[in-house]
């Protein structure tokens, strides 16, 4: 799982970047333009361990801003599951906020919070939590009926039974919603470095862009997706680990 | 196994053909071709010149369609006149000598700016700075990455300080932490941001200083028009009507008789500056492109190229001199 993971992003980047090498080459343009093989193995040795330490930066806040985001959107989507009024109510409320893009919410957090951690964290939070939030929505509202009615005509559905069922049945959705979300997360704290922060491969890429400097820029995406593709094939372990030890259970 | 390796080879010769064919490499225009001219930056009082020029009919009585286009933060005028999306471009002279340390075959037609707008704002009930060395001990603001970090460097440099007796912080669009007084000394634009912080500053009861960098040594090269050297070598005629046009353009609108009607054409797309803001904006403009009337709008100022040429390999932005005189190509009138 997980060695498929890299590979199959392996070969993404190859042929991104074989596909760029290959406009360069066509159409005769400048390094300044597209920079060269040799050029961007220069900037990779010269950079890596910078980067390297960037991406993990962003990748430790991506994933506090995850499990936070993971931990709000279960409860929000347990409590909005029902077919009552404050359950209804979440669902708008998480589908009308989600809505606005976050860089129109980023000028607000950063007077309130100031450009660093905290900033970047709430932003990877907010990007990831609400898209969370709603699978989780739909997957706790769905009722798994020929497992509930029984213990409902049993009387002995309580909340927490319900919720155990429904995640359980829907466990491989809930493993790839939340290894999806890791995708977000890191886009999410990416974005707030560029805008907001001081620190981090978000923040690195702008100071590449700002030089024109597009080789940073594809070593950056290549750590980047790395680390993201080892994140999720190890997210992915661990659900199948838990589904296995639950269903053993 | 032979039939896959040429069916797979075909498939990407395609897609490369599919993708190079979508992308107009080195556009040239001819005569009576439409002209792109991608700006630097949105436009404000900052590009009044390049506005008149086309609204006032400059370009038109040239004989040439000239389409200005705005640029902006993502936007690279030399990476556009290389894939054909623009054939003239406006480009400070870090970004010029970047993209020639690249192997970039661009040319340098007229120089806007004499003065680098770029300079930093203070509370000058604060404090007072009157040599690089009063800098010491004050929390400066720079766009790490951006000419005002190579632009600080160089003048610390040059007054043999170092990073330590000054704090950088970064700075992004957010004025708040200048505001807050958390960052003592910012970066503005003098004739755009200057404006209008200054203005905020006083309706606040508080007055500004600006420092200079030119006035103590460091002339690094604002915006200057450019365009590629395919561009000069197979349509000079071209690049000379552009360029005179163009220039004709900037000497109407920095002309004070002519400043309502500037005010016109450039509040047509800056629509969030008010007149009275863009009237003052256009007094500092004018300064800052012709400080000395002597001298012509679009001069290329040669030792201040050489200069910047100087700090960008002092400072190790680019790896070798990449000769940036023999770039220089004033046209006539410039």
């Amino acid at each position: 799982m997980l060695h498929r993971r890299i590979y199959q992003f392996l070969i993404v980047y190859g042929l991104g970047i074989g596909l760029l090498f290959g406009i360069k080459m066509t159409l005769g343009l400048s390094d300044y333009v597209i920079p060269g093989p040799a050029g961007v193995w220069h900037t990779a040795k010269a950079e890596f361990v910078r980067y390297i330490g960037d991406v993990l930066d962003t990748f430790f806040v991506a994933v506090v801003g995850q499990v936070l985001s993971i931990l709000m959107a279960l409860t929000v989507g347990v409590v909005g599951r029902r077919a009552t009024w404050f359950g209804s109510f979440i669902k708008v409320a998480a589908y009308n906020v989600q809505a606005y893009p976050i860089v129109a919410i980023a000028p607000i957090l950063f007077i309130l919070l100031g450009d660093g951690f905290l900033t970047r964290l709430v932003i990877a939070a907010m990007i990831c939590y609400f898209p969370l939030l709603l699978s989780i929505i739909g997957i706790m509202g769905e009722p798994v009926s020929d497992i509930e009615h029984f213990y409902r005509v049993t009387g002995r559905l309580r909340w927490q039974l319900e919720v155990k069922i429904r995640a359980f049945e829907n466990l491989n959705k809930l493993t790839t919603v939340v290894s999806g979300s890791a995708t977000l997360a890191m886009a999410g704290t990416i974005v707030a470095e560029f805008i907001a922060a001081n620190a981090g491969i978000g923040y690195s890429i702008r100071i590449a862009l700002y030089q024109s400097d597009l080789s940073k820029i594809l070593v950056a995406l290549f750590i980047i997706g790395i680390t993201l593709s080892f994140y999720q094939g190890i997210l992915e372990l661990i659900g199948a680990g838990v589904k296995r030890a639950w269903a053993a259970g | 196994m032979h039939s896959h390796c040429a069916l797979y080879r075909l498939a990407i010769w395609t897609l490369l053909l599919i993708i190079g064919g979508s992308i107009p490499t080195a556009g040239t225009a001819t005569a009576g071709e439409p002209i792109a001219y991608r700006l630097k930056w949105l436009i404000n009082a900052s590009t009044a010149g390049d506005v008149v020029a086309r609204q006032q009919g400059f370009f038109e009585r040239a004989g040439l369609e000239v389409e200005v286009k705005a640029g902006g933060p993502e936007r690279d005028a030399i990476r556009e006149l290389e894939l054909g999306y623009a054939q003239f471009g406006v480009a400070s002279a870090d970004q010029v000598i970047r993209a020639l340390a690249k192997g970039a075959s661009v040319v340098v037609v007229a120089q806007l700016f004499q003065v680098n707008p770029l300079q930093w704002i203070y509370r000058a009930a604060d404090f007072s700075l009157t040599k690089v060395e009063d800098l010491a001990g004050h929390t400066v603001g720079i766009t790490y990455g951006g000419n005002d970090e190579t632009i600080m460097r160089a003048l610390l440099a040059s007054a043999g300080m170092d990073a330590g007796q000054v704090k950088l912080a970064s700075v992004r669009y957010d004025y708040t932490p200048f505001f807050q007084k958390q960052v003592a000394v910012w970066p503005v634009y003098r004739n755009t941001q200057g404006i209008f912080l200054a203005d905020k500053l006083k309706a606040g009861g508080e007055t500004v200083a600006f420092f200079d960098p030119s006035r103590y040594g460091v002339r690094f090269v604002a915006n200057s028009v450019v365009t590629s050297r395919k561009m000069l070598d197979q349509h000079p005629e071209t690049v000379l009507q552009f360029t005179r046009a163009l220039l004709d353009g900037w000497q109407a609108a920095m002309d004070p008789a002519n400043e309502e009607a500037t005010i016109t054409a450039v509040a047509e797309h800056d629509r969030d500056t008010a007149d009275e803001v863009m009237r003052r904006q256009l007094a500092v403009t004018r300064q800052m492109i012709q400080p000395d009337p002597s001298i012509p709008i679009g001069h290329i100022d040669t030792a201040a190229w050489q200069q910047t040429e100087t700090i960008m390999l002092n400072q190790k932005l680019i790896d070798k001199p990449v000769s940036v005189i023999s770039r220089l190509h004033p046209q006539s009138g410039s």
